[in-house]
Formats: structure tokens, C-alpha cells, sequence
């Protein structure tokens, strides 16, 4: 097939132009024209990059980043007061009466009484493994809550669903942490204690989220 | 999506010479200011002149780029990793432009003048520069991305949210376009 004019715009589609067109500018300096000024805008476009300097402009950012977190992070502050509190309200349970735990459902992560150690703050290899079922049954509840919540965090923009999202958050940074203290010390009663709080209370922020807000 | 959620900051010392997407990401989100720091240095020069060819202003470039970074700040903790973190800064650049351009038509500004640079005198660069003015706005987003800036199509795909193809398409068109303004222009 022989090369026409009409042809070229075709052939600059391709990164590489193809022999046939390459034969055909050597003989038409009107293509030979239009080709190079394709070129050409692609080499002045490099000029057109814009530098220039901006000495205030970062100091402004980090102003402004600087003064968000008083505005926007109520949340953050108050969870930080309610682990402390519930902290404190666990360890004022662990000091004031003999270890009590009840086993309730499977689902409840719980320490048998039998399987603490005599020390109080340890529990033992049987008790730890009891704790972790437990721990995995509370995980795939939550996985399965989640699954089902996901549609309902992503697509809805309320108010209050922003604020499960940031509580769910957190939870999860909690979670994480907890989680990472744990991996050094596994049998520690105190950070299994929290851990299965936290578990808790994102599979209720979860059952509140799907039931639009109503408390089980 | 725009999650706003305030994050503890502090000025933690440690931060790897050439930290990866991953690393910022997680100082970023434990609140160190020298990580945010870091993701202004890699991507706010080619941030300010992209937001300048689109806005016409260096004025409207800077607030424009300090709109982004907060915007960048507050929705991090979201930040699900589906995307570069560098794809998903320009994103949200690309939107802060639109907003900014949103704002000035309901005040009914007229659009910015471009303030050329005083070595702008070669014939060729300023030509360029009027012609991509009479471009369509996702031909003239495209171009600037891609040849003015140097992003790749893959990257360009990610921030605009179309296949790597439509990116190259787009690109063609633009540069056609292009070529008919400036030939018109020198007949």
C-alpha cells in the first residue's frame, strides 16, 4: 500500500513511525514540515515546566497542619481518656477481688479460672490457648460484620457514619498496638484484657453501624 | 473519598534518607511533621507548575498546592494504598484545581492571564503556551502531565481514573491539536 500525505496523522499514533512513512518524508517536505513541529512541541513542552520559589509556602502548610488536630481530632483526644479510664477501671477489678472469669459463650473470649497461673498477672499455656480460640472466633465475627458493613462505609457520607468510620479507625490503630505489645509478651492478663475490650467494642461499633446507630 | 481525621503530630527525627511510599506513609500517619515535610519536597515543585499551567497564577498555584497538602494530611489515615501515594497527591491536586476553577466562574472572575516569565522569548514556547490555552480541559491536563511534567501514562491513568489508553488517546488528540493551532499560526 503506497503512503499518502493523509496517512501520516495515522502513523504519528505510533511511538516509532513506520518505514513506509519514514521513505515517504524524505520525498514530501510538507509532511517533512509537520512532522518536525510534532517533535518540536514535544521538546518545548519540556520548557514549559515552571519552577520558581516559594519560601513561604511550606511554613504555611505545616501553620495550618499544625492547627488541625485541636479542630478536627475530638475523637482521638476522648478515646485517649477512655483508655485510661477503662484502664484504670480494669486494674481497680483486678486488684479489688480474687481473678474471676466466667466463661460465657463461645464467642466471648474468656480465662478460665482453673487455667490462671499462680501468678496473677501471667496466665498459663492452656489458658493462653483458650484466650487466642476465643480471640479468632471474635475476629471472624468481626471480618464477617465488616464484609457486611463495608457498602455502608464507603458509599455513605452522614455524619454519623463518619464518625463510626473514625471510631472504627482508631480501633483498629488500638488493635494494632495491642496486638504488637502482645507479640512480645503473650501471656500478660492486663494486655489479653484489652485486646479483647477492643475486640469488643468494634464488633458492637459494627452492630451499631448495620442497625443505623441502634445500641444492641 | 476525603476521610477528616486530625492525626497527634511531632517532629520525630527519624526518618530513612530515601524513604519509600510505604515508610512515609506510616510516619505520615504517626503524626511526623518531617514526613509531610518530605512528601513536599518530592512532589511540590512539579505540583506548583502543573497547578500554575492549569490556574494561569503563581498566586492560585501556591494556595492551590497548600490546599492539596492539608487535603493530603486529613484524608491519609483513609489512605487505602489501592493507588501510588504519588498518584493519589496528584488526584487530589487535579481536584483542588477544579475546585479553584469551580470558585472563580460563581464569582464570575475572568480567567488569569498567564504571567509569562520574562525569558519566555523563544517564539516556539510561547506560541505553545497560548495554543494549549484554546485546548480542551482533559487534552490540556493530559499534555501537562505527560510532556510538560514527565508523568508517565500508567501514572497518568491512575490520577484521572481512565485506562492507560484513553491517557495515550487523549495525548494524541492534544498534540494534534496542537500541531493544527500552530501551523494555522505560521501560515
Amino acid at each position: 500500500m503506497k503512503f499518502e500525505c493523509g496517512d501520516l496523522e495515522r502513523a504519528l499514533r505510533t511511538s516509532e513511525l513506520m518505514p513506509e512513512a519514514r521513505e515517504h518524508l524524505k520525498e514530501c517536505p510538507a509532511c517533512r514540515r509537520e512532522y518536525r513541529l510534532w517533535n518540536e512541541i514535544s521538546s518545548a513542552a519540556k520548557e514549559l515546566h515552571e519552577e520558581w520559589d516559594s519560601p513561604a509556602l511550606w511554613p504555611n502548610i505545616r501553620k495550618q497542619i499544625e492547627a488541625e488536630p485541636k479542630e478536627r481530632a475530638p475523637w482521638w483526644q476522648g478515646w485517649k481518656l477512655w483508655a485510661i479510664a477503662a484502664a484504670a477501671i480494669i486494674a481497680a477489678v483486678l486488684i479489688g477481688r480474687p481473678w474471676q472469669w466466667v466463661v460465657k459463650t463461645g464467642t466471648q473470649p474468656s480465662i478460665p479460672t482453673a487455667l490462671v497461673s499462680t501468678n496473677q498477672h501471667f496466665l498459663t499455656e492452656e489458658a493462653l490457648g483458650e484466650v487466642e480460640r476465643n480471640e479468632q472466633a471474635y475476629r471472624q465475627s468481626i471480618e464477617k460484620l465488616s464484609r457486611l458493613a463495608a457498602p455502608k462505609i464507603q458509599n455513605t457520607n452522614s455524619p454519623l457514619t463518619a464518625c463510626y468510620r473514625e471510631k472504627l479507625l482508631m480501633l483498629d490503630a488500638a488493635i494494632s498496638d495491642t496486638r504488637s505489645n502482645l507479640e512480645h509478651n503473650r501471656f500478660n492478663i492486663r494486655l489479653q484484657t484489652d485486646l479483647a475490650d477492643l475486640y469488643r467494642e468494634k464488633q458492637q461499633t459494627l452492630k451499631e453501624l448495620l442497625t443505623g446507630g441502634q445500641k444492641n | 473519598m476525603v476521610w477528616e481525621i486530625g492525626l497527634p503530630l511531632h517532629f520525630a527525627a527519624s526518618l530513612p534518607d530515601n524513604p519509600t511510599d510505604a515508610e512515609l506513609i506510616k510516619s505520615c500517619r504517626q503524626g511526623n511533621l518531617r514526613a509531610y515535610e518530605r512528601l513536599y519536597e518530592l512532589h511540590a515543585p512539579r505540583m506548583k507548575s502543573l497547578a500554575f499551567h492549569m490556574l494561569g497564577s503563581h498566586a492560585d498555584a501556591e494556595d492551590t498546592v497548600q490546599e492539596a497538602f492539608l487535603k493530603v494530611y486529613r484524608a491519609l489515615r483513609g489512605f487505602e494504598g489501592n493507588s501510588s501515594l504519588s498518584t493519589w497527591i496528584y488526584r487530589i491536586l487535579i481536584n483542588c484545581c477544579h475546585d479553584t476553577m469551580r470558585k472563580r466562574q460563581r464569582l464570575a472572575e475572568k480567567p488569569v492571564e498567564k504571567d509569562l516569565r520574562s525569558d519566555s522569548s523563544l517564539p516556539l514556547k510561547i506560541a505553545l503556551e497560548r495554543a494549549l490555552a484554546l485546548l480542551n480541559e482533559r487534552q490540556r491536563i493530559v499534555f501537562l502531565m505527560f510532556e510538560v511534567e514527565g508523568l508517565k501514562h500508567s501514572e497518568i491513568a491512575g490520577i484521572l481514573e481512565v485506562p492507560e489508553g484513553t491517557s495515550r488517546s487523549w495525548l494524541f488528540e492534544a498534540k494534534r491539536e496542537l500541531k493544527r493551532l500552530l501551523m494555522e499560526r505560521s501560515v
